[in-house]
């Protein structure tokens, strides 16, 4: 209940704040807080570290590109009603599969499975021209109309993207203590211990992958909607090692730090460079990301929480004494 | 080895194998172990360490594929049987290291331990609290004294009621062979009567294996006692015979090494 109190503020900061503090900042740091909750799910509840979930946004991405309107005049137009759910079905068919891969893996042999197949399709949409549009991909991909304007205006597309990280929010703390999402955290602990119980492994490693890429497809397809573009770019080793560093400054205990995450980083990506010459921001950034993981191994959320503890603690204590 | 059919249709027997054996590269684990179990009979396996037991164990469960021998439940061959359909026949087991699910409340586990036999692990939806499958975890923490640990993280538990939880897990839904791989290592002088009143409490109707070193728990909840030395079977009988016995004797009080 207190995580929806948060809302409240995030409800009234658009009337707050200028176009570019609610596009750039907050709309950016919640789409890229929804992909790296994909990456927190998998990394706390199943226990792998995939590097192939911005690959799994990038599915979806294409796939409202591709069925949707763009301006390099490839594509197969659908209207929405069918174009969503064919994007969302196909990052979950993606992460299915990339379960189905990488079941047997753990550790460093998950990441580099999940890694090779995000940096494959990074090259495979850089030279397929027939789907991918190569190089370039596509451009004018923009978000639905809503009236007069469009999905895509900076304050209609903050409170899409934030209802997009409550549903997802909830959607995950409801997987968990599901059946299922209870045998992926067994498959996590103790996978032998599962099937000693009756209960296959692959299944809830599958599905799991699959939850995660209806997590990741839907940021995917905000993301597309915010830079109303898609390329090989937005499915890089960039964007990769962002959510990874998002999602481990944030912190994985509960799936809120991956948006604590973003904003921390997308504040850092945006002003370092006011701070420090053009030439060296990156080395701020790296600073910066490096003091956050040694202060905080479990997290800024987590440390947040910590404090927030030690504090009630303290208001506490001359009461009992 | 396959069971034949008359066998398949007359034997009255829980358990049964025939010549099963496990060989890793030259190495017999176990080797050539024939032996029956009656429903509802308690019955201990002795043997010194590296004697085959664990072994034994993963080869009735299904963790090992037996490279010789054929294991039967209730007169059905099993042998071939994958893991979970075993489970499905009535085959439970406890785990000689508590390898258990850190991350669950003993709820969630016990939970998990019924719908693996039950169905609806597949449910996506969050599990409501009149859940009959929640209802009987909740029954099976009562069985195994865990009932006032409910909520708790199995990582908090201590050794004991991690042994305890291992043995609520093996009897969800109506096991018919309960397979006990040492339940008593590691717990303390105090918790060992514990751990024999549950055994002793078990139904009837539930056939017990049990590997123990603690002879006195062993020969407490057992009726009939079955000695493995280097992966063989050494000897059989009542607790007083298998202690007569010589071998046996020599094993245990020293003088015998493999051979």
């Amino acid at each position: 209940m207190r995580y929806f109190l948060v809302l409240i503020p995030l409800a009234l900061l658009p009337l707050l704040l200028n176009d570019f503090w609610v596009s750039q900042v907050l709309t950016r740091a919640l789409i890229l807080g929804v992909i790296a909750l994909s990456l927190s799910f998998l990394a706390t509840y199943l226990g792998v570290v995939s590097f192939a979930q911005v690959t799994l946004a990038g599915v979806a991405g294409y796939a409202v590109a591709y069925f949707g309107p763009n301006t390099v005049g490839l594509g197969f137009p659908l209207p929405l009603y069918v174009s969503l759910p064919i994007a969302l079905l196909l990052s979950m068919a993606a992460g299915a599969l990339i379960g189905l891969v990488a079941r047997r893996s753990r550790g460093i042999y998950a990441i580099m499975i999940t890694l090779a197949i995000g940096v494959a399709f990074f090259y495979f949409t850089r030279q397929n021209y027939a789907l991918f549009n190569g190089f370039t991909g596509f451009s004018g991909v923009i978000a639905p109309k809503m009236g007069e304007g469009n999905w895509g205006d900076p304050m209609p597309l903050y409170f899409l993207a934030l209802g997009v990280s409550v549903i997802c929010v909830v959607l995950v703390n409801g997987f968990v203590r599901s059946p299922l999402g209870l045998a992926v955290q067994a498959v996590r602990d103790a996978p032998g211990r599962l099937l000693a119980l009756g209960i296959p492994t692959t299944y809830p490693i599958v599905a799991a992958f699959a939850f995660s890429g209806l997590i990741a497809g839907s940021g995917g397809i905000l993301n597309v909607w915010f830079q109303e573009r898609v390329s090989s770019f937005s499915v890089g080793i960039g964007p990769i090692i962002d959510v990874l560093i998002i999602s481990v400054i944030g912190g994985l205990r509960h799936p809120t730090g991956a948006f604590v995450g973003a904003i921390v980083y997308v504040m850092l990506d945006i002003f370092a460079i006011d701070l420090i010459d053009r030439d060296r921001f990156n080395l701020l950034i790296g600073i910066v990301l490096l003091a956050i993981v040694m202060a905080a191994p479990n997290g800024l959320h987590q440390l947040a929480i910590d404090w927030v503890g030690k504090l009630r603690g303290r208001a506490e204590q001359p009461r009992t004494n | 080895m396959p069971l034949n059919t008359e066998q398949k249709t007359t034997t009255a027997n829980a358990l049964e194998t025939q010549g099963i054996g496990k060989r890793f590269g030259g190495f017999w684990a176990v080797k050539d172990v024939s032996f029956s179990v009656k429903p509802g009979e308690r019955r201990a396996i002795l043997g010194p360490n590296g004697a085959g037991k664990t072994s034994l164990f993963n080869i009735l469960t299904g963790d090992y594929v037996a490279s010789s021998g054929a294991i039967s439940l209730f007169g059905e061959d099993v042998t071939k049987q994958s893991i979970p359909k075993r489970i499905k026949r009535g085959l439970r087991r406890t785990y000689q290291h508590a390898y258990l699910f850190d991350g669950l409340s003993v709820c969630d586990t016990l939970f998990l331990a019924v719908a693996g036999v039950r169905g609806g692990w597949r449910q996506v939806l969050p599990v409501r609290s009149n859940d009959p499958r929640r209802e009987e975890a909740e029954r099976l923490a009562d069985v195994c004294g865990l009932a006032s640990f409910l909520d708790r993280m199995v990582l908090e538990l201590s050794h004991g009621q991690r042994r305890q939880l291992e043995i609520g897990i093996a009897l969800a839904e109506d096991p018919k062979v309960l397979l006990l791989d040492e339940p008593a290592a590691g717990l303390s002088p105090a918790e060992r009567p514990l751990l024999s009143k549950l055994l002793l409490s078990l139904p009837a109707d539930i056939t017990v294996i049990l590997i123990e070193h603690d002879m006195d728990i062993a020969f407490q909840t057992s009726e009939s006692v079955t000695v493995l030395f280097n992966g063989q079977l050494m000897a059989e009988g009542t607790p007083e015979e298998v202690m007569a016995d010589k071998d046996v004797h020599q094993i245990y009080v020293g003088g015998a090494h493999g051979h």
